[in-house]
């Protein structure tokens, strides 16, 4: 059930219609997909299939979807079934990883330190750890690694001038403690769980308080908060304490389709959307397995069954995407004993509108006869008209206190001979809302183009006005105007037009008459024509105790307002769920097979963890706890090996296993297994304290060895894979920038709160977001503080390969392109650092930015160059060279 | 292929450094038939019904339900009657396929296209959809198609960037930058985006800097470059990264070339309709010369927008006509129509449709019938017509057919994984080994799917 390759046992010859099916077909009509409730995973099966409608489809070239078969092979497997379909081979399944799969065995290593390990791997290839580094480079290595920034002059010196032999320990411990810390390895595991800040898909609007969960991680990291612990808050931070309520952030850090859908099959599809993301990011950070791939078929490479992905799905069921209050019970008490109250009194104000409103329940009908009497016809939205007494005018003015709500789709003007003239009048607005780059869509032409598809809309929702001017005095004796003449809005839109306006009539622009308001007319909206029925209705008496009410709730709400809120952050939304979990044939959301339990993994049902289910009815809470539980559990064999593996990766650019988000079969083996074993091991002994495990790897020599080439071990191992120098690295995205800032001395050190942006935002409809010129001082924060709205271009970072968090970024690439240079050389950002690092010495410049100072032949040059065109452009030279970018 | 380029995953690894630069020209699988590609996309939902795929049944039974047809409920809600396209449907060219009437430059090059009727979407939403069609995936993140090309094939021009996309002057499309992202693929693949009214972003000097001062900026840089890299032999990232500074260099110089239309004759610009008083059809008229001159110089890829993202009124910015078709179309028929058909008449003129390829996309199909209450048509993701055009593409040729309200596909179903594939095997290479590995997968444009369609082929 749970293997999925299919393939005949090498005795037999491959007779070409079975070629042709496994080749064609076994990928959906497989016994474990059964796409159509099909398989043609055995002879009997096959045969019995295709001489039903499947190979009618087939010959019509409909199956397989997408062009069908070509004609011979159609052929050929029609003489197949002529002649009785021989087959003689028995069907042998085959799945690439099993669960004896190395990362999923226990977690066993006997050896004492990191660089046994890794010297006898070296030896195994004839090749030996390089000399240590010199203290220079050294301390701009750990410094740039643990922080993300460079060295100060005064820090290079300190260290290079400190005799103590636990010097360079003193360093790890300083830079260990040192806020950056959190914010550089914060920013990782962002990575890692691809967290965005904008809700990604069309609409991607920004989710303004996602920050709070960023917060948490960053203080997670500068707090040393064990791994188990912060694994568990993540996954169920809400049923652990209300402390750590925001770190549930992670399982909605992914993307979310916010457009509205209508049909079935794709609401369904966006919430299964929601927890494929949830699913993937889960099994992928702490499990570093590609659960994901399961969701339409059992793993092709992996033993993960399809009925696994499903189980996840069906633990993380109750997860909704949203901002919530999220404050401690102490902060929510103080602010229920202020609110409280007020709260309840609305409520008994709101009662006693109801009970009013229900006394009078009978007399409604004749008091809206009585009101229709006495009040005109309301305005419509399909049109709105004023007739009156034929009168001499150059200008006719609407004037709107609130607005035109739904805009105008035209306006009109008729002579008594009912002729519209407003076509060729000159039409003056109050203003004209402009949507971004089209200043064209609501422009005010609409209003007298004779066409009723487009509107005008004024901006903002304040007094507007419309002016319409002739030539010279007309006798006017009707103004009509709509919102949607066509009728072509549905629902709420359909109440949306102007209903309190005033029209005036001017024959010299001195002197205005008023020919209407909209005040006589009845309300057009059902709501408020119901509160005026109402108000007919009661009894003088009553009357003034309903508008007293009335106005004491706005009072109240007013009051309420005042009350400072609870803050709120994009974190997990907690329902339980109205409806189980399916497994999915062939992940189609409309073919929906058996429920699905919450329940561990069967991929490691053999490992020496416990395997644990609850029921289909289970609290959704509960779910969440015991899958954390599960997850952090010491014997689980992935959770530890990945985080640790992850650790090694940031510090030498590659881990053991270079997928670190996949230890399955389509993943990299571990150079180094025994030595992942004893750094997960190590991670789990000191009570899965990362800084603990940073420091070992920090101290080994395999860390502290120079990057220097050696072309004979290139030779054997270009890639130092086996570590027999230091990798050198080029600086990511956000510590260039923020290296740049730093060296400059503008770098803003404050930790933590909302973030700033480094692109213009924009809403209509959709958000948009446009690349800016110039970067004001509000954006001079690290990097990690910047706003990072998903699949969005930011300057600098995104060319500097910084992930656009669409999708988790376990390990970025590198690149190299012209497109970098031309962003580093040319944007304002460069130069108005350049600028800020003022008139220095030019050593002082070299220790800054290089961390050394310059040789006789650098000075001569840089000084020429600054004779000639200034401290500025030498700067920005410094900020291209690669000596800036490179880490060694 | 995958596998050498993921070497330099670590850094500093010890491939060419050419290798690490777009610049570099690389070998398809097969030999090609077509060399680069201009993809031209209608965002919004271009109807395929008031386009290409002619349903007289639906002219007969306009104003009468749709025959099982009552329970559609899609995108936006309910649906009522069959709307018949508000313009006639004639046969064009020698083929006689009949196209609307409202296309007349396009109707003349009929006879060079190859139809698909019979896509279908897996979203009915526009962001999702707009990346399922360039990427293969409804999420974002995915590559999309120019990316592949320009990872498997680099460009054949180092001055200028091998994926280039032009997007609306009215703005980008649903979902932004990820329609032309290069996803996990390296940032170098990444289409940049410009177009004939916005350069190349950072492409000059910074303002108050002198072109002297920025010289010596250069060259003192390039010292300390050479200084360094002097010290570090054997690390040839900084040998890259050295030469990429050149190749900025060659670009700034002809990035501001390319996009300079002066140099073109009245002649082509009136075929374009550039000088057209209309300014949306100048717009979309300068942005098909620009695609035009980018290909010429040995561009890899250009993505061409023909309208934008949503606005807040549906219809206006893109071909989203949910409420009113008519006023909608009228005015984006006439902005497709010359351009398209200038820019096929100029690239056939100048011998380069021999092997360049152009597309015609959009990213999913509309409703035979009105929405309810409104002279429109919702989303439809059940059917869509593309076409390709070009090198190796057979003439006068239709693939897939829908039912007789273009409804939904009847005959040989496709999807945008055949679509691409197709294109690829134009371009010489099996969609299924043009792979990278990304989180637990070795990835495809065509995902785990996707069938060359033969009969497209000339």
């Amino acid at each position: 059930m749970r293997l999925l390759i299919l393939c005949i046992v090498a005795t037999v010859s491959w007779a070409d219609p079975v070629q042709i099916l496994t080749k064609r077909c076994l990928s959906c009509h497989n016994p474990s997909s059964k796409m159509g409730n099909l398989s043609l995973a055995s002879r009997p099966d096959a045969e019995r299939v295709l001489s039903g409608r499947l190979m009618e489809r087939i010959e019509k070239g409909q199956m397989p979807p997408g062009g069908g078969l070509p004609a011979e092979e159609r052929d050929e497997l029609k003489a197949w079934l002529a002649s009785g379909a021989p087959w003689q081979g028995t069907l042998s399944l085959r799945v690439k990883a099993n669960r004896n799969w190395w990362s999923l065995q226990p977690i066993q290593s006997k050896g004492t330190s990191i660089d046994q390990y890794i010297e006898v791997a070296l030896q195994a290839k004839g090749l030996k750890l390089s000399p240590p580094v010199d203290r220079r480079t050294l301390i701009r290595r750990v410094t740039f690694d643990l922080t993300g920034l460079p060295p100060t002059p005064t820090e290079i010196d300190a260290f290079l001038a400190d005799p103590a032999r636990d010097s360079y320990e003193k360093l790890i411990d300083r830079l260990l403690a040192s806020p950056a810390y959190g914010e550089r390895w914060g920013r990782h595991w962002l990575d890692v769980i691809r967290y965005g800040e904008s809700h990604g898909y069309e609409q991607n609007h920004v989710r303004p308080n996602a920050w709070p969960f960023r917060d948490y991680v960053i203080g997670a990291f500068n707090r040393d908060l064990p791994f188990n612990r912060f694994m568990t808050e993540q996954v169920a931070g809400d049923a652990l304490d209300p402390a750590v309520d925001v770190a549930t952030g992670f399982l909605v850090a992914g993307p979310h389709d916010t457009v509205g859908n209508s049909n079935l099959a794709a609401t369904r599809q966006q919430r299964a959307d929601d927890l494929d993301d949830i699913v993937n990011a889960t099994a992928s950070s702490f499990l570093g397995l590609t659960v994901n791939c399961a969701r339409c078929h059992d793993h092709k490479f992996d033993p993960i069954e399809q009925a696994d992905y499903y189980r996840v799905a069906a633990i993380m069921n109750g997860v909704n995407h949203g901002e919530r209050a999220i404050a401690s019970p102490t902060d929510k008490a103080k602010r229920d004993e202020l609110a409280g109250p007020v709260e309840r009194q609305i409520k008994s104000a709101r009662e006693k509108i109801e009970a009013l409103t229900a006394q009078i329940k009978e007399q409604r009908v004749s008091a809206e006869a009585a009101l229709k009497s006495r009040y005109r016809s309301p305005v419509s939205p399909f049109g709105t008209e004023e007739n009156f007494e034929p009168i001499f005018a150059t200008k006719i003015r609407i004037s709107a206190p609130l607005s035109f709500p739904g805009g105008l789709d035209e306006i009109e003007a008729f002579t008594p001979a009912g002729l519209n003239i407003a076509a060729s009048a000159t039409i003056k607005v109050s203003s004209t809302r402009i949507a971004d780059g089209n200043p064209d869509a609501y422009h005010q032409r609409h209003l007298n183009d004779g066409s009723f598809d487009k509107r005008w809309f004024p901006e903002g929702n304040g007094p507007a006005f419309i002016t319409i001017e002739f030539a010279k005095l007309t006798s006017i004796q009707k103004v009509a105007w709509s919102t949607d003449r066509v009728r072509a809005f549905q629902g709420k839109f359909q109440q949306n037009t102007v209903s309190s306006y005033k029209l005036e009539i001017s024959p010299d622009d001195q002197n205005w008459t008023t020919i209407a308001t909209g005040e006589s007319r009845l309300p057009h909206r059902p709501l408020e024509l119901d509160r005026l029925v109402t108000i007919e209705a009661l009894s003088l008496q009553d009357r003034d105790d309903f508008v007293a009410t009335e106005q004491s709730i706005k009072d109240l709400e007013a009051a309420l307002k005042k009350i400072p809120a609870l803050p709120l952050a994009y974190a997990g939304n907690f329902k339980q769920p109205a409806e189980a979990v399916y497994l999915l044939k062939g992940g189609n959301v409309m073919q929906r097979g058996e429920a699905i339990i919450p329940a561990s993994l069967s991929t490691l049902a053999e490992s020496p963890i416990a395997s644990f289910s609850v029921t289909l009815e289970a609290p959704e809470k509960e779910r969440r706890l015991k899958f954390a539980q599960w997850l952090a559990d010491d014997k689980n064999p992935l959770t530890p090996r990945v985080i640790a593996n992850r650790i090694w990766h940031y510090h030498f650019g590659r881990g053991i296993v270079a997928t670190p988000s996949d230890f399955g079969y389509n993943g990299e083996r571990p150079t180094h297994p025994e030595l992942l074993d004893y750094l997960a091991q190590r991670l789990i002994a000191n009570g899965w304290k990362m800084k603990p495990l940073h420091r070992e790897i920090l101290l080994s020599k395999a860390y502290r060895q120079s990057s220097a080439h050696i072309p004979e071990a290139a030779k054997i191992d270009a890639d130092s894979r086996l570590l027999w120098r230091f990798p050198p690295q080029r600086l990511d995205a956000e510590s260039l920038r923020d290296s740049m800032l730093f060296v400059s001395g503008k770098l803003n050190s404050q930790i933590g709160g909302p973030s700033f942006r480094l692109y213009k935002y924009t809403v209509d409809n959709v958000a948009t977001y446009f690349p800016m010129d110039k970067f004001g001082p509000e954006t001079y924060r690290r990097s990690v503080y910047a706003e990072s709205a998903r699949s969005i271009r930011t300057e600098l970072l995104s060319v500097f390969d910084c992930p656009d968090s669409s999708l988790p970024e376990p390990r970025r690439v590198s690149t190299v392109s012209p497109l970098q240079a031309l962003s580093l050389l040319n944007h304002s950002f460069t130069t108005d650092m350049a600028e800020a690092f003022g008139n220095q010495s030019i050593e002082t410049a070299f220790l800054r930015a290089f961390g050394r100072p310059p040789d006789p032949g650098e000075v001569f040059e840089s000084s020429a160059l600054i004779r000639k065109h200034g401290f500025t452009a030498f700067v920005r030279a410094l900020f291209n060279a690669n000596e800036f970018l490179y880490v060694y | 292929m995958s596998t050498n380029r993921r070497c330099f995953l670590t850094g500093l690894g010890a491939i060419a450094y050419g290798d690490l630069l777009t610049g570099a020209t690389r070998q398809p699988h097969f030999t090609p038939k077509a060399k680069r590609v201009i993809q031209i996309f209608c965002p919004g939902g271009a109807s395929h019904l008031d386009t290409f795929d002619y349903k007289p049944e639906l002219e007969k039974r306009s104003g009468q339900p749709m025959p099982g047809g009552d329970k559609d409920v899609t995108f936006q809600g309910a649906n009522g009657n069959l709307m018949r396209s508000p313009w006639d449907f004639k046969p064009a060219g020698q083929s006689g396929k009949p196209i609307t009437t409202k296309l007349p430059h396009l109707a003349k090059y009929v006879d060079d296209m190859a139809f698909i009727h019979s896509m279908s979407s897996r979203s009915n939403t526009h962001g999702p959809a707009c990346v399922a069609m360039n990427t293969g995936f409804v999420f974002e993140g995915f590559p999309s198609a120019g990316a592949w090309l320009s990872f498997a094939l680099g460009s054949e021009n180092e001055n200028l960037p091998a994926y280039v996309a032009l997007p609306d002057i009215r703005g980008i499309p649903p979902s932004g930058p990820a329609n032309w992202t290069s996803g996990f693929l390296p940032a170098e693949h990444q289409g940049v985006a410009f177009n004939a009214a916005d350069p190349i972003r950072n492409l000059d000097r910074p303002s108050g800097i002198s072109a002297n001062t920025d010289q010596a900026t250069r060259d003192f840089a390039q010292f300390l470059n050479t200084e360094h890299a002097a010290r570090h032999p054997g690390d040839s990232d900084l040998q890259a990264r050295i030469a990429s500074y050149s190749l900025a260099a060659r670009m700034q110089l002809s990035a501001p070339e390319v996009a300079n239309l002066n140099a073109e004759s009245k002649a082509t610009l009136d075929l374009y309709g550039a000088n057209s008083t209309n300014p949306l059809v100048a717009a979309y008229a300068k942005n098909c010369i620009l695609a035009r001159r980018l290909v010429e110089r040995g561009v890899r890829y250009v993505q061409l927008y023909c309208a934008s993202r949503a606005s807040g009124v549906d219809g206006l910015l893109n071909w989203d006509a949910h409420k009113t078709l008519k006023s909608d179309y009228e005015r984006h028929l006439p902005i497709l129509d010359q351009p398209t058909a200038g820019l096929i008449a100029d690239l056939d003129a100048r011998g380069l449709l021999k092997d360049t390829l152009v597309l015609w996309t959009t990213e999913f199909g509309r409703m035979p019938t009105h929405q309810e209450g409104t002279l429109g048509r919702d989303h439809n993701p059940d059917a869509y017509t593309v076409w390709m055009l070009g090198a190796g593409v057979k003439k006068a040729a239709s693939w897939g057919i829908t039912d007789d309200f273009g409804r939904r596909v009847v005959e040989n179903p496709t999807t945008v994984y055949d679509f691409w594939a197709t294109v690829l095997h134009l371009l010489g290479l099996d969609h299924e080994k043009l792979t990278w590995y990304h989180n637990g997968l070795n990835r495809r444009l065509t995902d785990v799917h996707g069938h060359v369609i033969k009969s497209l082929l000339a």
